[in-house]
Parts: structure tokens; C-alpha cells; sequence
């Protein structure tokens, strides 16, 4: 017996003296002994998956020994681990193929943050007034059992609801099998930036109810609609990657893009041609582009199929949408939009894309039927250099009887005794992400018990009655099944990179381990979460892969696409028509302007912003770091005796709020755009108290088939602060090469 | 033949995501200084991207560039420093030994580039954030000159382990950590001594420049400029 072995021995006896009974392996001693040998200064790399968006990139983690300071059952001491040191992308993996984004870089922040909550926490104070108690496992476990033995006594088990970020892969599987043994609803999901209407619309027109890929490497011609698919949108690695090649991989060919925008993203800063449209009315323009397709005979209405019968008037060659009628209504110019039909019908392959705020207005779905006509049109769909669907994917969604946080929301309120008595929160932030309207903390304020499993003490979770700390993504069994992003069928998998560094558990396990010790179990069949995986990936078809294999790799994909192009299995409902133009909320002589949040670069929709290298990280189109902005048209600027810094107030029906002006010439003069990230009442050292938050001004305004929020459809009004500095200054990086004057240094 | 470092930046590739930022961040254990000394200027990358405007809206263009240390032949920066803090080394490199600098700042004075970064303080990592801290790079003090290295524990750890396994560094073997993670391949990084390296290849291309080549640094990165789109009838498309 060498000396490693020997350890291994009398630490499980050890673990199973002191610890019997403790039913989660993760707390045993034996788990803490690495099962390699670390060497010091060597450093060995493991796959992982990046959690941080929903396109489930895999990575490799350089992982080199050294010494954490830790506290195990109320004992300090340091202990001799391997270390994550650093995220890359996965060169094998599909979607990633061996790059990885700023926020991905940034990720290994999470397990290693200095406000991480590290043991379970009982509220102590009066909701939301922040005071928590470090407490230790049993007692949590005890607490939780206590809720839910008496709901389940009381034959109420349908009040237990489960909020939760989009979930995919196992922990879907998980989750909703426990709520619907438990008696539960299924969960409520929650996203500020959720993709459903594109979701929606690809389901009628080509019968795929997910996101679209991209075989950008091949295509010719790219007409991309207010998506900023190479920075926050839909799988931005994979569309990097074969954005590069569509650029310059190919000798003699580099295709055309052309991003159609009111406001420039880092995706429209990269188009060959940039065309501002007013708001709400891209799929207006792609009609038009259709009609003089048509026109032109270039194509016949038919050849788009079911995609084109969605489309009201599209048979009859769209004679509402001529190019001077479309040019009233978008602002884009007649000769401008004959051209571009022309373009995108003589370039083959072409493809158009649609994602973001063109979705987001309330007539969303309208705009995703007519970009996917459009591409059924030219031929782009399930071919060569257009757009695909991802075999065997994961959406998270297909469940009857889901309720939507907004309509969770209003039956609380509704009733005099809250409908959900027990509330589970994982990875998701609706206090911040919501707008006003949806009077979400109100509701929740009403749920007589709320258990969070996050990491960090957010808006939503400080009003949390007991915290179950989730292990970082490093820590935990990690899996996806990813929605997009490639052609190819992909099942992702890995192992925990690294131990524990706090007294936290990994969410499935936590789940599968009150399953067994509620009064009337809840037994699934499956000891722990790393089993369920086991299981899940050796009924994979795949014989040639091994459980060692596919963890080494990182998951199982196929070798071929194996998709087909358009399910013709499922039948569409009959079309209703459709409001083509979109409705604002605000009158436009009270709220003059637009009003455009995005997805910001390095917080996304605010999940991020406690990361310091991202909240350092300068914004690409602003320079700005630490802060957060409002983008004003330089003529509006100019009219209204507005300059760069200057506090600027945001009006809207709903809300007032404040941030610094930042003039830029790539915005339309009659929008102001914000990017969603910061206002964080409480979310860290990093980022409570920074700047404002552009969605707690939105209206309540849907998109009527999804019910998803239309988040790009109020209107307000601007005007300078005068003698008034901006609550957080607007820093920018500074520079001798940059055009800003630079600060004192 | 020794090496001779050197990068090709494409620019038609490049679309602004900053994937490397903070890549090298991460790798060479750079320090957030916060808000308030951001808000001084005295904020750390080592590589940036800036971004230029063009026209009004709505003719409007944004052009990005990641702008790093340009490893120049003829570097303003070293004839300055009076305890050869900022040196030339045999591999092309402009090297900064931290243990020599007494932080006089006149490299950063005379830097075209203005990618030489002062530490005003000792850095702050708080506690765990340091367990990530790279081993393989040395941590910058208070009084200190830092800068882009090329990743130079890269390059010696990918001499090292060639050597080990009996064969020349082949291109390719070495990226610093803002090429490995380039989400669109816009950073090629290799030896230019060696012609036949992707480096070399993409450095002779009739896009190339150099920044601020008028100043006669003689820089190591090459810039190639976007190109244009050709319509089908057009004769220049391929």
C-alpha cells in the first residue's frame, strides 16, 4: 500500500465514523483526496462546460495544485488541492472548437468570488433587510423537509413552485421529475433576454421549437436583423468561429454582411453595410426585400412552402408591401431595398437572421415569420451556408401546464393565500429582470417560504428565507444538451474539476437528497447526480464511447449532421393574422423617444456584473467601464445641451432613472439605448449600487402568442440634469491611440 | 536560427467580442484596480480593442483594432530607461525585468502605443480571488512598469516541452493567451524568422501596415485592414 492509498483508507474510515448518516458523498472526507496525483508547478487541463449563457460551450480548465484556506465543519484549515486556474475553450468541442468569449474567460470568477456564499444561510432579520445566519446542512435540510412534510400533510403539494433560469440536459430531467412525483407544477422559467418568440415562430414555419444555427463558414451573403449573434445572442462563440472564415477563410470568396439596426451593436460595427430602420419594423423591410424578389422573378412565392403560408398576402406576391410603401413605414430608402432583395437573392447561399430587440416588440412573432419566410425564399434553409436546426436538442420547455413568471406573479397577488406556499429559486434574478408592472417582489413577498440555491445574495435572493449555496460550476457534475450552434447532435459532460472550496452542495444532489427524506418520499432512481449522468450517457446510441471516454472528451457528439432541414411531422394551427406594425407604450409627443435596453457585452442581462475582470473589462463600443450609460444620437445631444458625462434622466410611464450620457454617432436620433447589467440594488461588493437599471422603467408590454415581454417597446422622454454630477460617473479607458480626451493620469 | 516573435492581426476577422482581454487577464495575473483609479486612467489591459468612427449617422462605420504591445525592433521604449528595466531580448521581445525597474515611467513616456502600465499600488486580489493567480507568472508590485510579454512563460514552457520531445517548436506549438482564445482567428502569433509560418504569411499580405510605422519603432504586429465586398457582376471578386 503506497502512502496516497493508505490516506484513501483511513480517511473513509475516518468519513464514515465522524460523518454516518450524512447521505451527500461530497461531504465525505474520501472525496477530498484527489483521485490523480498533482504535481507542483504541472499543470493538467479537464473538461468542463461554461454555464454562464445558454450556448453551453465546453472547456478545458488548467487545473495546477495549491493551497486553499477552507472551513470544514467549523474548523479553518488549508488545504493541498488542485486549483482551476484558467478557462479554454474545448478544441474538440463543436460549439466552442477551442475559443471561448470575455464572459467565458471571466467565468472562474464565480467559484473563486470573494462574496460567495459559503454554507446554507436562515434569514434572521425581516425580509429583505439582509441579516442572514450561518447555519450548518442538517439544520437547512431540517428546515426545508419541515416546509414541505407540511405542505405535504396537508394534501397541498401543488403549492410548491420552482423558478429557475432555462434549464437543459440532466438537470431538466431532474427537476421536472421531482416536481411532478412530489405533486408540484412544473417549474416556472425566467430570463429577462428569453428567446421564446423566435422559439415560437420556427415552430410554425419549419416545425423546430428552438433556436436556429448558423452555417455562416459557407454562406455568401449574410442579412442579419437587429441580432447581435457575435456578441450576446444566441451562441456567439460558434458564430465567431465561423464568422472569421466567412471573412477570410475561403480564397477569392468573402461574403457580404449586412446588419439592419436602429442602434449600432458590436455585431452591426462588424457589417459590410449598416441600414438603421426604425424600430419594430425589420420584418416590414423583409417583406419588402420579398416583394421585389417576387417582383423581379428572382424566386416564386411558392418556393418558400409552409414558411411562406404564415405570411399574410405572401401567395399573392405581398402587393401591401412595395418598396415605397416599406419605405414610409421602416425609413430605409426604395433604391436601398431593391438593392438588397437583389443582393440577397443573386448570393447563394444567403441567409437572414433575426434575434434581440426586432422579437421584442408586440408584434414579434410577425418579424420571426417573415425573416423565416425569407430565408425559405432563397433557399437557406437546411442547406449548405444557410440556417439548420440542431439534432436531438434540449430546449427546456416542452411541458404542459408551465406558468410564466408574469402570470405566477399576478395569481399571488390575485389571491388572498398565496398559491405557492414553498418557493425554490435557482439562477435566476426576477426582482431585477422584471419590469415594475409585473410587481414580482410584491408577489414574492407573499410566498410564505422561499429557499434559494444561489451562490451570491441578489435582489431576489436577499429576500430568500433560507439559501442552499449551489457548488460553482467547477465544483459540481456539470451537463447540456445545447439548443444551437452546430449541426452536429451534441450531449456535453463533465466531472467536478476541482474539489469544493466551501461548505456548499451541488443543487441536483441537494434536490435528490430532500426527495429521500421527506416524510413521504420522493425516491428517484438514482443515488446522486453524477449516477444520473452515468445512466443518461450509456443509453446514448453510440456503442464506441465508453462513460471514461466521453468524460475525457468532454461529452458525446456525433460524427455527421444527422438533423433534417424542416420537420413536416407536426402540424401548424391555422395562421391568424398578425399585426404587422409593433405599439409602443408612451405617447410620442410626451415620450419622444425609443427606448432600446440591450444585452450588455459583459454582463449580459445583468447575471455578471459582479465578475471585477468583466466589470473592468472596457465595453467596445463606449470604452466604458464600472458604469453604465445612456447612448444619445449626437444631433439630439446637440439639441437638447447635452455632453458626453452629463446625468442624463430617463422618463418613461413607469419610472424615472438617471445614468451619465455617452454621445454616439451609431444611433438613431429618436432612440436612446441602455445597456441591461448594471443598477444592481445588491449583488456584491462588485456591483450593488452601480448605475441604473434600464428594466425597472420598461413597460408591461407582450408579444401576444408568447406572452414573452417586449422589452424594446417603450417610449421615453430625456433631458439633462443640470448641476447635477451622474450618481456613477461614465469611466472610460483611457489612452493616447483613443479619440477620448483623457482624464488626469 | 533564433526566433523572432511576431503577430498578424486580421481585422476583417476581428469582431470587437474582447475574448482577449480578458484571456490575459487570467493568464498574466493583472490586477482590477477598481473604479475609482479606473476612473484616473491607471486601469490595466495589456491589450485593448479601440474602436474608431467613421461618417455620421446614419453613414456611420466603427472600426475595431486590438492594440497590445507592438514588440518593436526599434522600441522608444528601452534606450529611455536608465537601469535597463526595458530591454531587447535575443527573441525579438521587449522584455521588462521587473526586479530592475525603479519605475521612473519614461518608457511609458516615450511608448507610441501607450500599452506600458504603472503600478500605483500593490495589486489586490481579495482573498480567494488569488487562488487563481497563474504560478507561471510573477506578480507586479507597487513602483513597477508591466506590460504585454507575448505570453513569454508560453514560449518558454513551449521551447521546453519540444525540446523534451526531441523536435524544433513547430508553428503553432505556441499561442499566448489572447490567440488561443480569438474566437474568430483574427490573432495569428508565430515566428517571423521562419517564412513559411502562418505569422509570416499573413505579415506579407497587401492588407498589412504597421501602426504608426512613420515613427520608425519597426513594430512586430501586423495590421491587415478589412476588406471590401465585391458584387457578383464586379470583376475584382474571386
Amino acid at each position: 500500500m503506497d502512502r496516497r492509498n493508505f490516506i484513501k483508507t483511513t480517511a473513509a474510515a475516518g468519513a464514515s465514523a465522524t460523518l454516518a448518516g450524512c447521505g451527500n458523498p461530497e461531504t465525505q472526507l474520501i472525496r477530498f483526496i484527489p483521485e490523480e496525483p498533482l504535481f507542483p508547478g504541472i499543470a493538467t487541463w479537464k473538461p468542463s462546460i461554461c454555464p454562464l449563457c445558454s450556448a453551453g460551450c465546453g472547456l478545458h480548465v488548467r487545473v495546477m495544485d495549491g493551497e486553499a484556506e477552507v472551513v470544514r465543519n467549523g474548523e479553518k484549515g488549508l488545504l493541498k488541492m488542485g486549483l482551476a486556474k484558467k478557462l479554454e475553450g474545448n478544441p474538440q468541442h463543436p460549439i466552442s472548437h477551442g475559443k471561448l468569449c470575455a464572459r467565458g474567460q471571466a467565468g472562474i470568477q464565480l467559484t473563486y468570488h470573494p462574496d460567495r456564499i459559503r454554507q446554507p444561510l436562515r434569514r434572521t432579520g425581516p425580509r429583505g433587510s439582509g441579516p442572514f445566519q450561518e447555519i450548518s446542512w442538517d439544520d437547512a435540510m431540517a428546515d426545508v423537509l419541515l416546509r414541505l412534510n407540511a405542505i405535504a400533510a396537508a394534501d397541498q403539494q401543488k403549492t410548491l413552485g420552482f423558478l429557475t433560469r432555462r434549464l437543459r440536459g440532466q438537470r431538466n430531467v431532474l427537476i421536472s421529475t421531482f416536481l411532478k412525483e412530489f405533486g408540484a407544477p412544473p417549474a416556472t422559467l425566467f430570463e429577462v433576454f428569453s428567446d421564446d418568440v423566435l422559439r415560437e415562430a420556427n415552430r410554425q414555419s419549419f416545425g423546430f421549437e428552438q433556436l436556429p444555427t448558423f452555417d455562416l463558414a459557407r454562406s455568401r451573403y449574410v442579412l442579419s436583423f437587429g441580432a447581435d449573434f457575435l456578441g450576446t445572442w444566441n451562441s456567439p462563440v460558434a458564430h465567431s468561429v465561423a464568422y472569421g472564415e466567412m471573412r477570410q477563410g475561403r480564397p477569392g470568396v468573402r461574403a457580404k454582411f449586412v446588419q439592419v439596426e436602429p442602434r449600432m451593436s458590436q455585431t452591426g460595427a462588424n457589417a459590410d453595410e449598416w441600414v438603421p430602420v426604425k424600430p419594430g419594423t425589420e420584418g416590414i423591410l423583409a417583406l419588402g426585400i420579398a416583394h421585389v424578389i417576387f417582383k423581379a422573378n428572382l424566386r416564386t412565392p411558392s418556393a418558400a412552402g409552409r414558411a411562406g403560408d404564415r405570411i399574410d398576402g405572401w401567395n399573392t406576391g405581398l402587393q401591401a408591401y412595395t418598396p415605397e410603401a416599406v419605405e414610409k413605414r421602416t425609413g430605409v430608402a426604395t433604391a436601398r431595398i431593391e438593392r438588397l432583395a437583389r443582393e440577397f437573392a443573386d448570393n447563394s447561399p444567403a441567409v437572414a437572421i433575426i434575434g434581440g430587440a426586432p422579437l421584442a416588440h408586440t408584434n414579434g412573432i410577425f418579424q420571426a415569420l417573415a425573416v423565416n419566410a425569407l430565408n425559405a425564399l432563397v433557399g437557406s434553409v437546411g442547406e449548405e451556408g444557410g440556417l439548420s436546426f440542431t439534432p436531438h436538442p434540449d430546449t427546456g420547455t416542452a411541458q404542459a401546464g408551465r406558468r410564466g413568471l408574469r402570470e405566477l406573479a399576478a395569481e399571488i397577488l390575485s389571491s388572498s393565500s398565496s398559491p405557492v406556499q414553498v418557493l425554490f429559486l435557482n439562477d435566476a434574478n426576477p426582482v431585477f429582470g422584471t419590469p415594475p408592472a409585473w410587481r414580482v417582489a410584491e408577489a414574492l413577498a407573499k410566498v410564505p417560504y422561499i429557499v434559494s440555491f444561489g451562490s451570491f445574495l441578489d435582489e431576489t435572493s436577499l429576500i430568500a428565507d433560507l439559501i442552499l449555496p449551489d457548488h460553482s460550476f467547477l465544483e459540481s457534475w456539470v451537463d447540456d444538451v445545447p439548443e444551437s450552434g452546430t449541426a452536429l447532435s451534441v450531449a456535453s459532460v463533465a466531472a467536478p474539476v476541482m474539489r469544493p472550496l466551501h461548505q456548499t452542495r451541488s443543487m441536483p444532489d441537494v434536490v435528490l437528497d430532500i426527495g429521500r427524506q421527506l416524510q413521504r418520499p420522493v425516491v428517484l432512481p438514482w443515488n446522486n447526480y453524477e449516477d444520473m449522468l452515468k445512466a443518461a450517457f450509456a443509453a446514448l446510441a453510440d456503442k464506441s464511447s465508453n462513460w471514461d471516454k466521453i468524460l475525457e472528451n468532454g461529452g458525446w457528439w456525433s460524427t455527421a449532421s444527422t438533423g433534417p432541414s424542416v420537420n413536416p411531422a407536426r402540424v401548424t394551427p391555422a395562421a391568424a393574422t398578425l399585426q404587422a406594425d409593433p405599439q409602443f407604450d408612451g405617447r410620442a409627443e410626451d415620450y419622444p423617444f425609443h427606448f432600446l435596453p440591450y444585452a450588455s457585452q459583459a454582463f449580459l442581462d445583468g447575471s455578471l456584473a459582479h465578475l471585477p475582470w468583466l466589470q473592468e473589462l472596457p465595453d467596445v463600443i463606449s470604452t466604458a467601464m464600472w458604469s453604465n450609460w445612456v447612448e444619445i444620437n449626437p444631433v439630439t445631444a446637440r439639441d437638447l445641451g447635452i455632453a458626453q458625462g452629463d446625468a442624463v434622466e430617463v422618463r418613461s410611464v413607469h419610472g424615472t432613472i438617471q445614468a451619465p450620457a455617452l454621445i454616439s454617432p451609431g444611433i438613431a436620433p429618436d432612440v436612446v439605448a441602455m445597456p441591461v447589467g448594471q443598477g444592481h440594488a445588491t449583488y456584491t461588493r462588485y456591483a450593488s449600487g452601480r448605475g441604473s437599471n434600464p428594466v425597472s422603467i420598461l413597460a408591461d408590454l407582450t408579444e401576444p402568442v408568447t406572452g414573452a415581454l417586449a422589452w424594446a417597446a417603450t417610449r421615453v422622454g430625456i433631458r439633462k440634469l443640470d448641476n447635477a454630477a451622474p450618481t456613477t460617473p461614465l469611466i472610460v479607458f483611457a489612452g493616447a491611440l483613443r479619440e477620448h480626451e483623457e482624464r488626469h493620469r | 536560427m533564433p526566433h523572432r516573435w511576431g503577430m498578424a492581426v486580421d481585422l476583417d476577422r476581428c469582431t470587437g467580442c474582447e475574448a482577449c482581454v480578458v484571456a490575459c487577464h487570467a493568464e498574466n495575473n493583472i490586477p482590477t484596480v477598481g473604479a475609482d483609479e479606473a476612473a484616473r486612467g491607471r486601469a490595466k489591459h495589456w491589450i485593448r480593442v479601440e474602436r474608431y468612427w467613421e461618417g455620421e449617422f446614419p453613414d456611420v462605420r466603427l472600426k475595431f483594432r486590438p492594440v497590445l504591445c507592438q514588440q518593436c525592433d526599434n522600441a522608444p521604449c528601452e534606450p529611455v530607461c536608465p537601469t535597463y528595466a526595458s530591454s531587447h531580448t535575443s527573441e525579438g521581445l521587449n522584455a521588462q525585468v521587473y526586479n530592475r525597474c525603479i519605475g521612473t515611467r519614461y518608457c511609458a513616456n516615450a511608448c507610441s502605443y501607450d500599452v506600458r502600465f504603472f503600478n500605483f499600488f500593490n495589486p489586490v486580489w481579495e482573498k480567494p480571488l488569488h487562488l487563481q493567480l497563474n504560478p507561471d507568472v510573477s506578480v507586479r508590485e507597487q513602483g513597477v512598469m508591466e506590460k504585454c510579454t507575448f505570453c513569454v512563460q508560453r514560449i518558454n514552457a513551449g521551447k521546453i516541452a519540444a525540446k523534451a520531445e526531441g523536435h524544433e517548436v513547430r508553428d503553432g506549438d505556441i499561442s499566448p493567451a489572447c490567440v488561443q482564445s480569438c474566437t474568430a482567428n483574427a490573432l495569428v502569433f508565430g515566428d517571423l524568422n521562419d517564412p513559411d509560418s502562418a505569422v509570416s504569411r499573413l505579415s506579407r499580405s497587401p492588407r498589412g501596415s504597421k501602426l504608426l510605422e512613420d515613427l520608425g519603432t519597426e513594430p512586430k504586429v501586423t495590421y491587415l485592414e478589412r476588406d471590401a465586398w465585391h458584387d457578383a457582376g464586379d470583376p475584382r471578386r474571386g
